[in-house]
This record gives structure tokens, C-alpha cells and sequence, in this order.
């Protein structure tokens, strides 16, 4: 491969990641509907807004209850479903439930002017200057039904540069919290969802308006290995949201662990495509954090300051995700562009995770070892040509610095070395200053850069409202 | 007349006048819910004393699709009518043996249905499989010296008369608690309860 080949291909590298960001860029925001529920600031669980401070993590896995939480801190009456005997009466009454006082609706609502630059297959320089306004529209339902369940669901409407629109079911599921009666010991979710998996680094909990592509984009699909970023149609790095069933729980305030399976992604990957083969794919993480709030909110022997952004807390983990991409076949080509065919076997992802807050800083990294099996086959017989392993290594750092509550700013440096030997290892730039005009309003200055080629970058202008 | 003296003159009567009494007064503060009322306090069972049940039958409503009151304190023994004011059949029962698990089945507007509470049941909750978020509470407790707590958590009980007990104080949602008050003429007792 020539050096002006592997260049184009570092360069779309970046190009593909200022598309997806363009076309597909769908994520979770912050959830008024508890705003309203406990008459509180999105500040009690946010940082910024979607970034959770570790209150609002502690909320999160506590599945959407204040940790220790009594009746009148909820400000919103639930309406009951059944009176609380019932539960004694159980299984010959229905147990007694309730539902959100309010109807539990929120909207999140993102404009983005997108300044982009990139090059093109000849090497030709491509500018964009789009007012992408709205980008998107998130409507939310969450809430709680009673003591053990909770729910989130989230669908995202999408206008996409060329006017086209999208609609999609980003999330909905189903929690079932503190089950056997165990607190924070054994909870369950089903339904479509960020897997537990990610808590910390999936875009939903991240500030910046980039998601990690480098983890979650990457297609492993490709004739020697897996080159780059999927635009679509590409393999399975991590899939970002899967549809699910899990098991999470906090064991001793501070260990965490979560179990799940899961759909196989098939083609479109972590864009939320799914693969209807035989098999299930399998997710596992543990981790435990030192210092801070304990991970359901226990503050026993521990001293935190009034800012609750701050702490000084490590958590350190490891995760994996093994499945299968077989039954969905890919057309790849050969270096001389003959056609072939190519399935995605076994694959395995190994990562460590670790966030260390110190003070009004927070530093995040991820580092994820892939393996792939990768069956080349015949384009006309689809007989098995061969049957090899590639392997590629992603990994990002960032930082999360409070100036002050109301300006945030944001750095972080991704590395990817694809599977395939003759493609450069690809690294980016993701730079973000952020302004909490209000604590439900945010603007965002947001650049990412190829730093292989400083003409391929992107700089957004982003407001986010969120009500 | 002064308490002294009538205590003095009591003394020297042998006792036939009767025993002087006050009012117990205080507060309960009720942690974790969104007020404090519905806490029932009451003085426990004195030793070597019974009371008559009253003739005068005890009233819950059903109104709105709402038990009222939602917390009804009585004596052992005392009767209670469960009024159906609505314009929709309501039913009432308790799942508590002390209540002796008891269903009177359902019932029309205007109509009542009543039952006696025979033995001291500490609380029966009162259901409606009609309407199964109504939910009320009958206290039966052994003295008429009871009073239920409004939302700022003051009470006051009424003709007390002076002496030592153990009171205790219930609540629908939270754990009971007690304590032991001596009531001389007008006294006070507060009390916190928690989950």
C-alpha cells in the first residue's frame, strides 16, 4: 500500500468521524422529569448536563431513587396504584405499584452550527458550514413505579444536513431494582439500553458533544483486517446500546459489577441495527472505586465538600464482550478490488476503565484490546477461503476540569490501531469549552482534529436546552 | 378550686372525690415522611383498670374514592360504621387476625356496614377491593386516652388523669415508639419517630 493510500485512509479516519457526527449523532441527554419530581437543580445530579456528578451516578444505579431515600423528598405525589397492605396480601391481591405523579416527560432539544473540514478520496478538501438547527430532539419517560421498578425510555427525532429526518428508539427498558430484597445487591434491566458496561465513558455520561469513536465506531471488518471507522454497514467494535437483559448491582457501597446478554449487532453496529442470528453476545464488568461517595450513595467515613462536582475518589475496573457476528455477510474488496465476501466470527473485547477525581478535576481512560475472527469466503460459491484472527488495540484518555460551575472545559486524545498492518495508527483530538448559560441551558465550543492532518478537523458550535 | 387542695381534700375523704385530671399535650415528629400527622399516641394499658367500650359507634366515610378519616383511633370494644358515601359500591376489609381478617363485602351509597373491633389490635388497615389504592387505618388500643397527631405533629389528650403510664405513639409508616409520661394536671410529652 502506498504511503499516499494509507494517509487518505488516516485522513478518513476523521472524515468518517465528522459524518457520523453529522448524520447519526444520537445521545442521551439530561432527564427533567426527575428535576421535576424532586423539585431539584439538574445540578444535584449533573456536572454538566449529561455528565453525572457521583450523586447522580449513585441515583442512577440506585434506579432512579435518591439514595436513602424517604417520602417527602419526593415533592411530585405518586399516584398509588395499590395501597402498601397489598404487599402482605401477595400472590392473592396484586402487588401494590405506583406511577410518577406527573406524566414523566422531558424534551431535550440540540442545535449545532458544524464548521468541518476533510479531505476526500483525491486528496481534495471538503469544507462544511452547517446550521443544524435543531440537530435533534430527544423526548424522555422516566421515572419510577413504586419501590422496585423504574423505567427510561428515549426517542430521538434527528434532521439530518441533507434535510432527510430519522426517528429512533434510542432507549426503553425496564429496571427492576434491589431485587431478593438485597439493596443495590441484584438489580435487572431489559429492553434496548446503554449497557451498564460503559457507566462513565458511553456518550450518555460524557460532557463533550463527541462521542469516543475510536470504541465505539470502529469496524473490524476488512480484507486484512479492519482499517478504520465505520460510516454504516460496518462490524461490531462496542456496540453502544444493545437490546439486553442485565444484572447489575453495588456490592459494599463501592464494588461494582454488571452481567448481560445481549442481541448480536449486526450491520450498522453501534448505530442500533441488530442481528436476529441464533446466538447472544455477553457483556461483563467489575469495578471498584476508593474515596468519594460510595457508588449507592454512602457517605459513611467520608468527608466531601459542598461542591459536588468535586471528590477525590479512583475507580478502577475491568470489562469484556465477547459474541458472535456470524450469519451477516459483509462485500469487502481485495487490494486489486476483486470482490469478496467476509462474515465477522468470534470477537472478543477486553478494556480497563479507570476516573480519578481530584478536586475540580476528572480524569477518564479506556483502553480496549479487540480480537476478531474473520472468515473470508468466496463471492460466487461463498465457500470458506480462510479463517484468521486479526487483533487491534483502541484507547482514549480525557479530562474534565470545573473552572467554575458554569464554564467546564474538556480535552481528550484517541488512539486506534486498526487490525489491518499497513494502516497507520489513527489519533484524534477532542477539545470542548463549555458554558452553563442556565443549569438547563448549555453552550457548547467543541473541536476535534485528525492530528495527522491538521486540515481534517471539525470545530461545533452547540446550545442544548434541556426542560 | 386549687389541685392542692383537692388532692388534700381527697386525702382526708378517702379518696372519694374523683382523681384530678389534665390534658397530655406534646408534638411527634415524624422523620421521613412528608408530614407528621396520622401518628396515633395513647396511653398503653393500666395495670387493674378496664374501660367500658362506648355505645356511640365510631364513623368512617368513604368518600371520593377516599377512607375518612385516614387514621381512626378507638377504644377495645367500640363499634365502627363504614359509611359508603359515594355513588360507586365500595367494599372494606382488613387482612390483620386481630381485626380477625374481616370482609363485609360490598355495599351501595348511603348504606353503612359495621363491625366491632373485640380486641386490641394495633392497627387494622382497612382495604377496599373495589378501589385498591383506599387504604385506612383503625387503632384499637386498651385506655380512651388517645389522640391523633395533625399534620405539624401537636396532639393533645384529653382528661387524663394524673398518674404514671407508658405512652405510645403508632404511625401508619413509621416505627412505633414509647415512653414513660407522668401526667400531673396539664402535661407535656414529645416524641420523634423514623422508619
Amino acid at each position: 500500500m502506498s504511503r499516499s493510500t494509507r494517509g487518505a485512509r488516516g485522513m478518513l479516519f476523521l472524515a468518517v468521524g465528522m459524518a457520523l457526527s453529522c448524520l447519526v449523532s444520537t445521545r442521551a441527554n439530561a432527564v427533567p422529569a426527575f428535576s421535576r419530581k424532586y423539585q431539584t437543580s439538574c445540578q444535584t445530579c449533573h456536572s454538566i448536563f449529561p455528565k453525572l456528578n457521583p450523586f447522580g451516578t449513585a441515583f442512577r444505579l440506585n434506579g432512579y431513587h435518591l439514595p436513602g431515600e424517604t417520602e417527602e423528598q419526593v415533592k411530585q405525589k405518586p399516584v398509588s396504584l395499590g395501597a402498601d397492605a397489598y404487599a402482605r396480601m401477595w400472590p392473592e391481591m396484586v402487588y401494590p405499584s405506583s406511577l410518577p405523579g406527573n406524566v414523566p416527560f422531558a424534551l431535550n432539544v440540540k442545535m449545532a452550527s458544524l464548521y468541518a473540514s476533510s479531505h476526500d478520496d483525491t486528496g481534495k478538501t471538503i469544507v462544511h458550514n452547517d446550521f443544524q438547527f435543531p440537530q435533534e430532539a430527544n423526548l424522555f419517560a422516566a421515572g419510577t413505579l413504586g419501590n422496585s421498578f423504574s423505567f427510561l425510555s428515549e426517542v430521538t427525532y434527528a434532521e439530518n444536513p441533507d434535510g432527510s429526518s430519522s426517528v429512533e428508539i434510542e432507549h426503553a427498558r425496564l429496571d427492576l431494582i434491589s431485587a431478593f430484597g438485597l439493596e443495590h445487591l441484584f438489580n435487572f434491566r431489559i429492553g434496548k439500553l446503554a449497557p451498564n458496561l460503559y457507566d462513565g465513558f458511553q456518550e450518555m455520561w460524557l460532557m463533550t458533544d463527541n462521542g469516543v469513536d475510536t470504541l465505539f465506531t470502529y469496524n473490524p471488518i476488512g480484507f486484512n483486517g479492519g482499517t478504520g471507522l465505520a460510516d454504516s454497514g460496518g462490524g461490531v467494535s462496542l456496540p453502544a446500546r444493545t437490546r439486553a437483559i442485565e444484572m447489575y448491582g453495588v456490592a459494599a457501597h463501592r464494588l461494582f459489577y454488571t452481567v448481560g446478554v445481549s442481541s448480536p449487532i449486526g450491520p450498522g453496529g453501534s448505530n442500533g441495527q441488530f442481528n436476529n442470528g441464533g446466538g447472544k453476545d455477553f457483556y461483563a464488568r467489575v469495578d471498584y472505586k476508593l474515596g468519594g461517595l460510595g457508588l449507592d450513595g454512602d457517605s459513611t467515613g467520608v468527608t466531601l465538600p459542598p461542591e459536588n462536582w468535586r471528590e477525590t475518589s479512583f475507580r478502577l475496573g475491568a470489562f469484556g464482550y465477547w459474541g458472535n457476528g456470524g450469519d451477516v455477510e459483509y462485500a469487502i474488496t481485495d487490494p486489486d478490488g476483486n470482490p469478496f465476501r467476509m462474515q465477522q466470527g468470534r470477537f472478543s473485547r477486553a478494556g480497563v476503565f479507570g476516573s480519578l477525581y481530584f478536586g475540580d478535576l476528572n480524569l477518564i481512560g479506556v483502553a480496549v484490546h479487540g480480537s476478531d475472527d474473520l472468515s473470508l469466503r468466496d463471492n460466487d460459491t461463498d465457500a470458506e477461503i480462510s479463517l484468521t484472527t486479526h487483533t487491534w488495540d483502541a484507547w482514549f484518555a480525557q479530562a474534565d476540569y470545573v473552572i467554575t460551575p458554569v464554564f467546564q472545559v474538556s480535552a481528550r486524545y484517541e488512539n486506534l490501531r486498526p487490525a489491518d498492518p499497513s494502516v497507520e495508527t489513527q489519533r484524534a483530538l477532542n477539545a470542548n469549552f463549555s458554558f452553563l448559560v442556565r443549569a438547563n441551558i448549555k453552550l457548547m465550543l467543541e473541536y476535534h482534529r485528525d492530528l495527522h492532518d491538521s486540515q481534517n478537523y471539525q470545530l461545533a458550535t452547540v446550545l442544548r436546552a434541556a426542560f | 378550686m386549687n389541685r392542692p387542695l383537692v388532692l388534700a381534700l381527697a386525702l382526708v375523704t378517702g379518696a372519694a372525690l374523683p382523681l384530678a385530671a389534665g390534658d397530655l399535650h406534646g408534638k411527634v415528629t415524624c422523620k421521613g415522611v412528608r408530614d407528621s400527622g396520622d401518628a396515633v399516641v395513647y396511653v398503653a394499658a393500666i395495670a387493674g383498670k378496664t374501660f367500658p367500650a362506648p355505645k356511640e359507634h365510631a364513623k368512617i366515610d368513604q368518600m371520593n374514592l377516599v377512607f375518612s378519616p385516614h387514621v381512626l383511633p378507638i377504644l377495645v370494644g367500640t363499634t365502627v360504621d363504614f359509611l359508603n358515601s359515594d355513588a360507586v359500591l365500595h367494599n372494606v376489609f382488613s387482612p390483620d387476625s386481630c381485626a380477625d381478617k374481616f370482609n363485609l363485602g360490598t355495599w351501595p351509597k348511603g348504606q353503612i356496614k359495621s363491625y366491632q373491633f373485640k380486641k386490641e389490635c394495633v392497627s387494622a388497615t382497612l382495604l377496599c377491593k373495589v378501589h385498591p389504592e383506599m387504604e385506612a387505618f383503625v387503632v384499637a388500643v386498651p385506655t380512651p386516652y388517645f389522640a391523633v397527631t395533625k399534620p405539624d405533629g401537636s396532639f393533645k389528650i384529653a382528661d387524663v388523669p394524673d398518674g404514671a403510664y407508658t405512652v405510645k405513639v403508632w404511625h401508619p409508616k413509621l416505627k412505633a415508639t414509647q415512653k414513660a409520661v407522668t401526667v400531673a394536671g396539664s402535661s407535656a410529652a414529645d416524641f420523634e419517630i423514623a422508619k
